[in-house]
């Protein structure tokens, strides 16, 4: 338990209101895990590549992003030596076929779409805290 | 395309425009004109030749007749003379080989008579002349043969006698005069004759020569108008050939521009249906929140109430959560709509972006497939489905299987309750692609919403049935995106039949662009 205890959440979200109910469901599951939120592109990066977080890291990322693509962040993910092995669960409104295609391709973990069916979108994110509880995740290097 | 369209007509105008004054003022009728004269100058021609030809003919005749006349003249004399000398002789010696001469002489007088009056039948005044002439041969004969009868009965005196006379001598005078006369009358017609000839082989000639002169200058004329013709004839060609390039450079950009168009109104679609999806579901999420507070602030309100205790205190905790749901249900319900409209947006989006792929179809089978999927549906409400079969295609799979599917999910929804539904499919080949017919016996649609029913989220008739007023605009962009057109004829209540025409063969529009 101690081991996923000291996982940190980064919740890359620019809208205010999705990062809520996605905190709020992650707790009502039972996810007591530190979230840091990243409310665009730049902060997001400044985090994972500037030195501000560290330890057992687990990103939840939204595609759309004012400032650049998610896609470019996955990609500078997957690619870095330190934080290649992080895990990363996009969480997107976007339910293109080639976008989806894409992600996999970078070596995005799991990709989740937000549906605007409430019930649906809080039993997704709850069911991902649930499973945020029992998945191993790796150190950072 | 209706701006193609426009820009092909008007093209077609600007080239009518152009041609009349390509050619020359009259250039039409000129080459035709000056044909005819060059015919009927050849024409003129040939006649003069021939009545010439007539006419030197009839001359010669008559030249050759003149101078058989004064052979037979010359003769005539000749045997007389002839006669007359025999005659002498025989008289001196009484030799009658002088006699035998002078019968074969005096025999040869009447056939030549004879001879010349016939050559005189169409000549008065030789004929005159002859008539003059002839009593003096015969009074000469008389006398020939009165001296030689006398000879011959032994009265040489009387013979010599007669012949003394002088009658015969001056029968003889009498007749050569008249002969030399007829001779001259002869020479001076002919002569005559000559000159007139001459004067109209003068006039033929001058006639001749300027027909001559005139086919040469029709000839020349021609030969410059169809010159010019032609060169207004190859500038027209070169001004068409130019204006068709420039068509068609218009046309290709046009297509790249209504291509491109069509691209950014496409992922515009997508990305404002992603846009407008992200804050609905802040608005959903809050508003279950919210659901979920007013569970804890009733409970809280009915424990409030319950410390107060209160008998007079009204409890309308009931009526308030009856409003209460009421208002949440309506966002809920709209917010579910939007989504369903949003989602309609992107899947026609997609479809519009997906690359179509033309591959060779059995109609009949895929329609028959699609039809099987409404069959439950429709055997629910007791309508039947008929595919007749239907002509093949090159075509993409999944786009046409939609618009079957859709026409056909259409037709199942809006059946009539009071008569057995039917639907039937078929088609023909046409000249110019394939025809398809959606044909129901259902509600039918107003004519007045033909066209409304095929734009986005517009529905005809009664809402009884679920729908957003998606699949026909989706059935019309798949038809366009495939070349093709929908039409609609329907009357209420007597059923619609939606048309739809598509090229036998696709060939994407894009493709050649795409390469350039």
């Amino acid at each position: 338990m101690n081991a996923v205890n000291a996982v940190t959440i980064i919740l890359v979200e620019d809208d205010d209101g999705h990062a809520r109910l996605v905190e709020k469901n992650l707790r009502r599951a039972g996810v007591s895990n530190p979230i840091i939120r990243c409310a665009d592109g730049e902060s997001a990066v400044q985090c994972l590549f500037g030195g501000g977080c560290a330890g057992h890291l687990l990103v939840l990322l939204d595609l759309n992003l004012p400032d650049m693509s998610g896609i470019d962040i996955l990609q500078r993910l997957k690619t870095d030596s330190k934080l290649g092995r992080t895990p990363v669960v996009v969480l997107t409104t976007t339910e293109d076929t080639i976008e989806i295609q894409r992600c996999y391709d970078l070596g995005c973990n799991i990709y989740i779409t937000k549906p605007v069916d409430y019930v649906s979108f809080a039993n997704a994110v709850q069911q991902l805290g649930l499973f945020l509880a029992v998945v191993q995740i790796p150190e950072t290097a | 395309l209706a701006e193609l369209e426009q820009l092909v007509e008007n093209h077609a105008k600007a080239t009518d425009r152009d041609a009349p004054h390509q050619g020359l003022p009259g250039g039409r009728l000129a080459l035709p004109i000056l044909l005819a004269v060059g015919f009927l100058t050849l024409i003129a021609l040939s006649l003069a030749s021939i009545w010439l030809h007539e006419r030197a003919q009839q001359d010669a005749e008559r030249t050759i007749a003149a101078h058989a006349l004064e052979a037979k003249l010359v003769s005539l004399l000749l045997n007389l003379r002839r006669a007359e000398s025999s005659q002498r002789g025989y008289l001196l010696s009484g030799d009658p080989r002088f006699l035998l001469t002078h019968r074969l002489a005096i025999d040869d007088v009447q056939p030549a008579l004879a001879g010349i009056e016939a050559a005189l039948a169409n000549n008065p005044v030789q004929r005159e002349a002859f008539a003059s002439m002839k009593p003096q041969v015969i009074e000469k004969l008389d006398e020939l043969g009165e001296t030689t009868r006398r000879y011959d009965a032994g009265d040489t005196a009387g013979a010599i006698a007669l012949f003394k006379s002088g009658t015969g001598r001056q029968s003889m005078e009498n007749i050569s005069a008249i002969v030399e006369r007829m001779q001259e009358e002869g020479e001076r017609q002919l002569a005559l004759e000559s000159a007139q000839y001459q004067q109209t082989t003068r006039i033929v000639l001058v006639a001749e020569l300027s027909g001559a002169a005139l086919i040469v200058v029709v000839a020349l004329m021609s030969l410059v108008l169809s010159r010019r013709l032609m060169r207004a004839m190859r500038t027209a060609q070169q001004e068409l050939r130019d204006n068709n390039a420039a068509l068609e450079s218009t046309v290709a950009e046009r297509t790249r521009y209504l291509l491109e168009a069509n691209n950014e109104i496409q992922s515009f679609a997508s990305i404002v249906s992603h846009d407008l999806r992200s804050p609905l579901v802040n608005i959903m999420g809050f508003t279950s929140e919210l659901e979920t507070f007013r569970k804890d602030i009733f409970e809280r309100l009915a424990a409030l109430r319950a410390q107060a205790s209160g008998q007079d205190v009204v409890n309308d905790d009931a009526e308030l959560g009856g409003e209460f749901d009421e208002a949440i249900e309506f966002i809920k319900g709209s917010i579910g709509k939007m989504d369903r409209l949003i989602n309609a947006i992107l899947v026609i989006s997609r479809e519009g972006r997906r690359n179509l792929r033309a591959e060779p179809v059995d109609m009949t089978a895929l329609v028959r497939a699609v039809a099987d999927e409404h069959m439950h549906r429709a055997l629910e409400i007791g309508a039947e489905i008929i595919v007749e079969p239907l002509p093949a295609m090159t075509i993409d799979r999944l786009a046409i299987e939609q618009v079957f599917s859709n026409l056909l999910d259409n037709a199942v929804k809006f059946m009539r309750a009071d008569v057995p539904g039917r639907i039937h499919v078929k088609g023909r080949e046409m000249l110019f692609g394939v025809v398809y017919e959606v044909r129901d016996n259902g509600r039918g649609i107003d004519p007045r919403d033909a066209e409304r029913v095929f734009e986005l989220f517009r529905r005809s008739g009664m809402r009884d049935q679920p729908g957003e007023g998606i699949g026909l605009a989706h059935v019309r962009a798949l038809v366009r995106r495939l070349g093709g057109s929908i039409r609609l004829a329907s009357e209420p209540g007597q059923g619609c039949t939606f048309t739809v025409t598509l090229p036998k063969r696709w060939i994407d529009p894009s493709a050649d662009w795409k390469q350039q």
